[in-house]
């Protein structure tokens, strides 16, 4: 963990904590490791490593029926496999869902196999109207509190898409 | 063990648990035995999140006992769920797992494998410490009240060994909520229970 990658992660979870998110439910994804690591740390969150990510979508929706705040924390590739549970759950009973996910397969992502996640994943969110906020720079770490807000106005899931340039630094 | 009146036999000994149930089947038999409509959450066609679901509201709740039931045709879908549980130990968490040997949300389609799962022992092979089966109504009524009442230190998991419905039951009513209904009405009896506040907001 390099120093301003610490210091991404930790205004993360500073911001998280600020909305009173109190459960993440995590699974990896590289970019995501420092975040993962400084939550799994933090006394404020209860930390939940799932083993899939459908998983992270039912654990929080179910923290939401008994007022725990929560995020789901996941990769792009991970997000492609919730669609399902998303519009099952999220969509048809209407619970609030905040998730964060990386932002794969765009330029500067030399990853050959997340150019599928830059193919369909901005379309795919298109597709089911599902809103997303893309964060591409440490001074927009506060939007994270916007957006969680308004899945409890939308009363549906939203998700934030970490840049490579936010959460590996840029070159 | 017949399916519905496996659930007659455990709704009798209900004793103020929050429910969470499963496509298909186990919906249609809580239904049907409880007509409950406030402290039961009929998670449909979730292909099996139920006990996670049910995990997340534990967790959030941990004055309250949560009943999650799953038939085993979800549990083939995402084993690795038992991981989770192990991981979070909940001791007000019973998630029962409804073995019919088939997809019955889906008029008893084959399930892989079928003859060979033993959902028991996989269930202690990743660790659970609490592990029950049940294969009859007498069992269920002799010895579900000990299994419940203990003291648990972590969380507990029940097989359940059912028949498939029949063709008739097959018929039986879906629960007949619109999804938000069933949401409101649900998490308005969990704030009445523990004064917490889901939805921002109280009437």
């Amino acid at each position: 963990m390099t120093e301003k990658t610490s210091s991404t992660a930790a205004r993360i979870a500073d911001e998280l904590a600020s909305c009173g998110v109190k459960l993440v439910a995590s699974l990896p994804d590289n970019w995501v490791m420092d975040v993962i690591d400084t939550i799994e740390r933090d006394d404020r969150f209860v930390h939940v490593p799932v083993n899939r990510e459908e998983s992270a979508i039912g654990l929080c929706s179910g923290a939401y029926m008994g007022a725990m705040g929560s995020a789901a924390l996941m990769g792009a590739s991970g997000f492609m496999t919730v669609v399902y549970a998303l519009t099952k759950i999220n969509y048809t009973y209407e619970i609030p869902l905040f998730l964060m996910a990386t932002l794969r397969g765009m330029a500067g992502d030399h990853h050959k196999h997340h150019v599928s996640n830059g193919l369909y994943l901005l379309p795919l969110l298109d597709a089911i109207k599902m809103p997303y906020q893309i964060i591409d720079k440490p001074q927009d770490v506060a939007l994270i509190s916007r957006c969680y807000r308004h899945t409890r106005t939308y009363v549906r899931p939203m998700v934030v898409l970490f840049t490579r340039d936010l959460l590996r630094g840029g070159h | 063990m017949n399916y519905v009146e496996c659930f007659r036999a455990i709704a009798r000994q209900r004793t103020g648990e929050i429910v969470i149930t499963s496509a298909g089947n186990s919906s249609q038999a809580w239904w049907l035995v409880t007509r409950d409509s406030v402290a039961s959450f009929y998670l449909d066609a979730s292909m099996s999140l139920s006990t996670m679901f049910a995990s997340g509201l534990a967790l959030a709740q941990p004055e309250l006992k949560i009943w999650a039931f799953m038939g085993d045709g979800a549990f083939c879908m995402n084993p690795g769920m038992l991981m989770v549980e192990r991981q979070m130990n909940l001791p007000n968490l019973t998630h029962f797992l409804v073995s019919n040997r088939a997809y019955g949300g889906t008029s008893n389609a084959g399930l892989p494998n079928v003859g060979n799962n033993d959902y028991a022992g996989m269930a202690r092979a990743m660790g659970l410490e609490r592990v029950f089966e049940f294969r009859s109504v007498d069992a269920v009524q002799r010895e579900f009240p000990a299994v419940t009442a203990a003291n648990a230190p972590g969380h507990t998991f029940i097989v359940l060994e059912v028949e498939p419905f029949s063709e008739q039951e097959q018929k039986m009513e879906q629960p007949p909520f619109d999804g938000p209904e069933l949401k409101f009405r649900f998490g308005r009896h969990i704030e009445s229970l523990t004064g917490c506040n889901i939805f921002g907001y109280r009437i």
